[in-house]
């Protein structure tokens, strides 16, 4: 699949420079863990560091963090005109609690995902923006540090013991072609109830030419979106091969998120439908006017 | 045996300053606060809980950092910060005061409840609990060391808290049971978590407040599993010692984990001490 497949680094692995940077990662996306995409660039040690280095001032402006609520706007009306995915199961009121901030967690950082993904698949292809010269002037940055109120990013194993959620895993990444179990469903696993109602709803519709299309319609406002920001420099393939980075698997990797991002943002859409009112799921969860966690108010 | 699965099912949510709580809240009458220690959570009373609600609306909160409660990594796991909570968490569901009883540090924190906040203890029993410098135990010293993350994986935690738990019961506890005790710290997350909580255990916490023992003057019940290996019961005995007419009861065949060595010994103890 990839020309060196990339070992992810876990945020527990991660030492040196990696560590320094899933703590700028955590404080400037406003984010209480790692996600994947990161995990797996991490990998790639002589791309990872100018990747960041690069994408850090605009992953902190505000412009960033409104061009993710744009996204997660569109989102919410895209998965708003599908059928609804019910899980209707027996949840105590602490699960049904931490369940809707775990869906907080993931309907909020994935859109900057989406957008964080595209900028650096751009600036590894060095397609230039449309719109925004490499000078642009992105404003003021966002407070850092993850909200107050927003939940841990805990997961299970990716392999877990767990009979029933091996099979699930199995049968996610089977149906959506997945190369591993992303965070979101990792996180939702803790609940294994909870999953597979969500899972067994879910998989009608991400078969249908709707859903299909609701999500090509996001991954195309996403890149519209994309076109306010500068394309990172420094990041083109010449650079990373002078640099000695196998710059054809990292590009391959960046073009499987940026892929995968938008269904992901649209399912998850789709099951918060449950716990938000319709006209709420289109905001975000976390704006940048919440305090960041350990501040007093 | 109720499995964690259906415990964690069972449990409320509760908004506490900046942290939640998760807490169990079953039965009638008298309320009564379980207070469960480290590494375990409130799924620990599950032996004496069906005893206990039949006389009791007992509450059973995971301590913040603990269980299913909050996991995350900013805020202050200490038995001070605890209590604090306690009150708090009290506080939110309308309850004044209580029978408050404490395992473990979860007794530590009982204890700065009976000392700090004296009108939220209308009874207290402590079992096998940290006092003056029993503790932090060597394991858990080990394990609150801000490298054990790097140092060790979820599962290899996991195997290691599992094989040292086995050492605070007198005979083999049932694996569901000690599956369900280690569940909520199995993740990345959750042995960050308990680490944290382990980083937090602090001598300090509990010699600093026995000038105040003396100064309780509720009905207090120490319960002791008198082949702890983990919290001797010497410690026991200072404290019935210092708290103004406490009664102390040695339960034997029991270990650290008491009420899953000798569940119906522990229960009805606790039962009579309640409706005394």
């Amino acid at each position: 699949m990839f020309g060196s497949k990339p070992v992810p680094i876990a945020e527990h692995e991660a030492r040196g420079d990696t560590s320094r940077i899933y703590h700028e990662i955590r404080q400037t996306l406003r984010v209480s863990g790692v996600n994947m995409n990161f995990r797996t660039w991490a990998g790639f040690p002589r791309f990872f560091p100018a990747m960041w280095a690069s994408m850090q001032p605009i992953a902190a402006s505000q412009e960033f963090e409104s061009g993710a609520d744009h996204v997660r706007g569109r989102a919410a009306e895209l998965a708003g005109v599908l059928p609804a995915v019910p899980t209707g199961i027996n949840t105590g009121e602490s699960q049904r609690y931490q369940i809707r901030q775990a869906l907080a967690l993931y309907h909020y950082i994935n859109p900057k995902l989406l957008l964080f993904t595209i900028l650096v698949r751009r600036g590894l292809t060095g397609e230039a923006p449309a719109g925004a010269p490499a000078d642009t002037e992105l404003g003021p940055r966002v407070p850092f540090g993850p909200p107050a109120r927003m939940a841990a990013m805990e997961m299970v194993s990716e392999a877990p013991g767990d009979r029933r959620l091996k099979r699930l895993f199995r049968d996610m990444k089977k149906t959506m072609s997945l190369p591993s179990v992303n965070s979101d469903y990792r996180t939702l696993a803790l609940w294994p109830d909870y999953l597979e109602a969500g899972w067994t709803s879910l998989k009608r519709v991400v078969r249908t030419d709707d859903y299909l299309r609701a999500t090509e319609r996001l991954a195309r406002d996403a890149a519209i979106v994309a076109e306010r920001f500068p394309t990172p420099v420094n990041l083109d393939a010449r650079q990373l091969r002078a640099r000695g980075e196998d710059a054809e698997a990292v590009l391959e990797v960046t073009h499987r998120f940026e892929h995968l991002l938008p269904p992901l943002i649209v399912n998850i859409a789709l099951l918060a439908r449950d716990w938000w009112p319709g006209d709420e799921l289109g905001r975000s969860p976390f704006p940048i006017a919440d305090r960041p966690a350990g501040q007093k108010g | 045996m109720v499995t964690w699965r259906d415990f964690q099912r069972q449990q409320r949510v509760t908004e506490v300053r900046d942290t939640f709580i998760s807490y169990l809240d079953e039965g009638q009458g008298e309320p009564v606060v379980l207070l469960h220690g480290i590494p375990t959570w409130s799924y620990l009373w599950t032996p004496v809980l069906g005893t206990l609600t039949r006389a009791a609306r007992v509450l059973a909160p995971d301590l913040a950092g603990f269980g299913f409660s909050d996991k995350r990594d900013c805020f202050d796991r200490s038995i001070a910060r605890q209590a604090e909570l306690v009150d708090a968490w009290m506080d939110r569901l309308g309850i004044s005061s209580a029978v408050i009883v404490g395992h473990d540090i979860g007794g530590g924190v009982a204890l700065r409840l009976a000392t700090l906040f004296p009108s939220r203890v209308r009874k207290l029993c402590v079992m096998n609990t940290v006092c003056y410098d029993s503790w932090p135990i060597e394991l858990m010293l080990q394990f609150g060391h801000p490298g054990a993350d790097r140092l060790l994986s979820a599962a290899m935690a996991m195997r290691l808290l599992r094989q040292a738990l086995k050492g605070g019961f007198a005979r083999r506890p049932p694996a569901a049971l000690l599956d369900g005790l280690l569940a909520p710290y199995s993740t990345e997350v959750g042995k960050l978590s308990l680490i944290r909580n382990a980083s937090a255990l602090n001598t300090n916490l509990t010699t600093e407040i026995v000038p105040r023992l003396r100064s309780i003057d509720v009905p207090t019940l120490i319960l002791w599993g008198e082949d702890d290996v983990f919290q001797p019961v010497s410690y026991g005995e200072r404290l019935s010692w210092d708290i103004p007419g406490a009664h102390f009861v040695r339960i034997g065949g029991a270990r650290h984990f008491l009420m899953v060595d000798r569940p119906h010994a522990v229960a009805r103890r606790l039962n009579a001490f309640i409706s005394s």
